[in-house]
């Protein structure tokens, strides 16, 4: 490995190297492998849900090519740190000025996030990719391709990721466990891919989590673990909210905007999260879970939507304020 | 000679007896018979007064003239203005618990607004003031606009309570043309009437309204209303929020809108910080009041990002008129606005903020994610890690290239609990 140092996160020591490496997406990697064997790729679209192997499989491609001198022939940006399509644009035209070393005739550079760029962003992008079509192939990764305007998703091989099947997902988590010496119960790995949704970054950070809490890893261990990691914040905020402290309530949400950083819909994923937790923090009868759920999805939606996440997310508080009314048993476990 | 030398007209014409204060006899009353007994030598039962009542209607006047005529030292502190319960020892107690050094026969000793106490800043203020009151040998007086303020509580059980009401149209142009006459202006009866009509029993402002069209003049007519009428209102943005959360009905509120130069941007930060202020303990208000604003921020984002200006219209009638239809809202209550707290907490925490964003960067080139992902999927587990296992978590942040202590530092961690380090310092020693 040409890593100075080898990084101690989980994530990051089990990433795949191979492509033959990768869990699940059988048919994506035959696909690639074909490119790599023909020295050749065209501009590529990776979409699929978060932790399914997109940035993966994109430098496993990178490794494959170009062998230990991928970094030097790999251009990785993220749309979502980059400021503007004008650094992006900067950055690419340097890269790709300079003639690609080794045999593969065409440097990569890997767009992450895209689907976080504007459309008149992503128009820019489009010509970017012309221009230097001759010297750069682009993989750009998404969530959603109909994020991404038609005229990239033309130009582009599009890839769709799916969410890892669970029994490679446990297979993984397994192995890694194994490797670290961490014994991990049934239990404790059926905690984790309950609570990671199918994302294979979020299972493997919610086991070292664990691990570091004891060198058991079991049920309780994974929710303790997931509950130290979601800010005590969150909670509160939700139960003063359906006891109707509205006040009290939004001084929490506040943390959770301005202290820790967390954007508005991170927020309503947490939330969403402790609602329908099978840890039941809350006691919550179906009727009112429901409901939550839809004001929880009308809430996302006008994130998404709307400008202003603190006037969003207090509307939220307003209402769960009016879900709890007459409910006297929210409470903790 | 300029009108701008001038002192205020609210100082110059403050009252000089107890006669002169205009309005509220009753309050005038109550508060001559308890200032009565103190001097007397029998000191009630109740050993402060809370005068309480909207601004401007002569709380703050009334103590000044009765000092005044009665020969009395003031001690006076605006509780708003000396924060902390240090200040208020240093200055007041003192003061309170000592005879008259200026040969007075006594002293009033007046803490002014103490509403505007922040129970968090001031932290043990409202304390003082109840030590004050005990251990006081003089008459203290306080004065609030809202005295049903929840952590008020205590205080009002220690005071007697005396009610100020708005001062009278009638009463208000009689001062405004005592005040004219006295200065050689000559001014237009419906102008006197307009300027008090307006200041809705604020006698203050209305004075002060006075003083800017008339000083220095000779004669005001109606037309130089309207430039009082413009500056007033562009300014204030507490009268305009006043206005739109009071409202009876909506098109009240939506007159708001007419506005010269009203900044809606501000305005629907504005709401978005006082509805539950004026709108609790109404659950179902505020979540309606919150429902409008929720639906205009939609709008002005849409009108932003897609420059769908036609959308303007609405989204300044619902966070008005929208804002002002909320159902099951409370009886009208006087309440002190905030500034919107996202304004000031945006600059105030920007260091931390940045120090972070600093640390997942870092963690962001290793991982192969956005910084913003960094900071919300991999920091809170690293912080777990760290905090339970530290050995391994500074083994992971120096692999990532981050120094273990500034990480510490940036997310609050406690490096206290850590035995291994304990250890290994001990050794090297």
């Amino acid at each position: 490995m040409s890593e100075t140092l080898a990084i101690e996160l989980w994530t990051e020591k089990y990433r795949p190297r191979k492509l033959d490496d990768m869990v699940d997406q059988k048919e994506i990697v035959e696909r690639l492998k074909e490119f790599v064997k023909d020295k050749n790729i065209p501009h590529l679209l990776f979409v699929g849900p978060p932790g399914t192997g997109k940035t993966t499989a994109a430098l496993c491609l990178a490794y494959e090519l170009y062998g230990e001198t991928w970094r030097d022939n790999t251009l990785e940006l993220n749309a979502s740190d980059e400021r503007g399509i004008d650094v992006i644009r900067t950055r690419i035209k340097e890269y790709a000025r300079t003639v690609p070393l080794g045999e593969v005739p065409f440097k990569l550079i890997i767009l992450d996030e895209a689907d976080n760029m504007t459309g008149d962003a992503q128009q820019a992008l489009r010509r970017t990719m012309e221009l230097f079509s001759r010297t750069a192939r682009f993989i750009l990764i998404a969530n959603y391709a109909s994020k991404i305007i038609e005229p990239i998703q033309s130009r582009c091989a599009i890839f769709r990721f799916q969410p890892i099947p669970k029994q490679d997902f446990i297979g993984r988590l397994k192995y890694i466990a194994e490797r670290e010496g961490v014994s991990l119960t049934d239990d404790g790995l059926e905690a984790i891919w309950e609570e990671s949704m199918g994302d294979m970054r979020k299972a493997i950070n919610t086991l070292q989590a664990a691990a570091a809490l004891g060198s058991k890893v079991d049920a309780d261990t994974v929710y303790r673990a997931v509950g130290k990691v979601t800010p005590s914040e969150v909670r509160e905020m939700i139960k003063l909210a359906l006891a109707g402290d509205f006040l009290a309530a939004r001084e929490r949400l506040r943390t959770l905007l301005y202290t820790y950083g967390l954007s508005g819909v991170d927020i309503v994923k947490l939330v969403y999260r402790e609602v329908t937790s099978a840890r039941g923090g809350l006691e919550l009868d179906d009727k009112r879970r429901l409901e939550l759920i839809e004001l929880l999805g009308e809430v996302n939606f006008r994130l998404v939507e709307g400008a202003d996440d603190e006037i969003q997310l207090n509307t939220m508080l307003a209402k769960l304020a009016l879900v709890g009314k007459g409910l006297a048993n929210v409470s903790a476990r | 000679m300029s009108a701008r030398a001038e002192i205020p007209w609210t100082e110059k014409y403050r009252p000089k007896t107890i006669d002169d204060v205009v309005g509220n006899p009753e309050a005038k009353k109550a508060f001559v018979a308890w200032l009565n007994a103190w001097l007397a030598g029998r000191p009630p039962e109740k050993k402060a007064v809370l005068l309480y009542g909207p601004p401007g209607c002569g709380k703050t006047s009334l103590v000044h003239a009765a000092a005044k005529q009665l020969g009395l030292e003031l001690v006076e502190a605006n509780a708003s203005d000396v924060r902390t319960s240090e200040a208020l020892k240093r200055r007041v107690l003192r003061a309170a618990t000592e005879a008259s050094l200026s040969g007075a026969r006594g002293k009033i000793i007046l803490l002014d607004e103490v509403d505007g106490i922040n129970p968090r800043e001031d932290a043990g203020g409202l304390d003082t003031i109840l030590e004050i009151i005990r251990v006081s040998r003089h008459p203290v007086v306080l004065t609030a606009n809202d005295p049903w303020d929840p952590r008020l509580r205590e205080l009002r059980s220690v005071c007697e309570l005396i009610e100020f009401r708005r001062v009278g149209v009638r009463e208000t142009v009689k001062v405004l043309s005592d005040i004219c006459r006295k200065e050689g202006v000559e001014c237009d009866p419906s102008v006197l009437k307009a300027i008090a009509e307006n200041s809705e029993g604020d006698l203050r402002a209305a004075i002060n309204d006075l003083q800017s069209i008339a000083a220095g003049r000779q004669a005001v007519g109606l037309e130089d209303l309207e430039i009082l009428g413009y500056r007033a209102k562009q300014l204030n943005m507490f009268e305009v929020v006043r206005q739109v959360l009071t409202a009876k009905r909506p098109e009240t509120a939506r007159a708001v809108l007419s506005m010269p130069s009203l900044d809606y941007e501000m305005l629907i930060q504005w709401l978005n910080e006082n509805i539950p202020y004026q709108y609790s303990p109404s659950a179902v208000a505020i979540a309606d009041a919150y429902e409008a604003l929720s639906k205009a921020d939609i709008m002005l984002a849409r009108i932003k990002k897609e420059q769908a200006w036609t959308l303007l219209p609405y989204a300044l009638d619902l966070m008005t008129a929208g804002v002002a239809a909320a159902r099951e809202k409370p009886p009208f209550k006087f309440v002190k606005y905030s500034f919107p707290f996202k304004l000031r907490a945006l600059s105030s925490a920007k260091e931390i903020r940045e120090e972070r964003l600093r640390i997942a960067r870092a963690i962001a080139r290793a991982c192969h994610v956005s910084s913003k992902k960094a900071l919300t999927e991999v920091i809170p587990y690293l912080k777990l890690v760290y905090e339970n296992d530290p050995q391994r978590g500074e083994r992971i942040l120096e692999s990532v290239g981050v120094p273990a202590e500034a990480f510490a530092k940036a997310f609050d961690l406690t490096v206290a609990k850590r035995p291994p380090a304990v250890t290994r310092a001990r050794r090297r020693a």
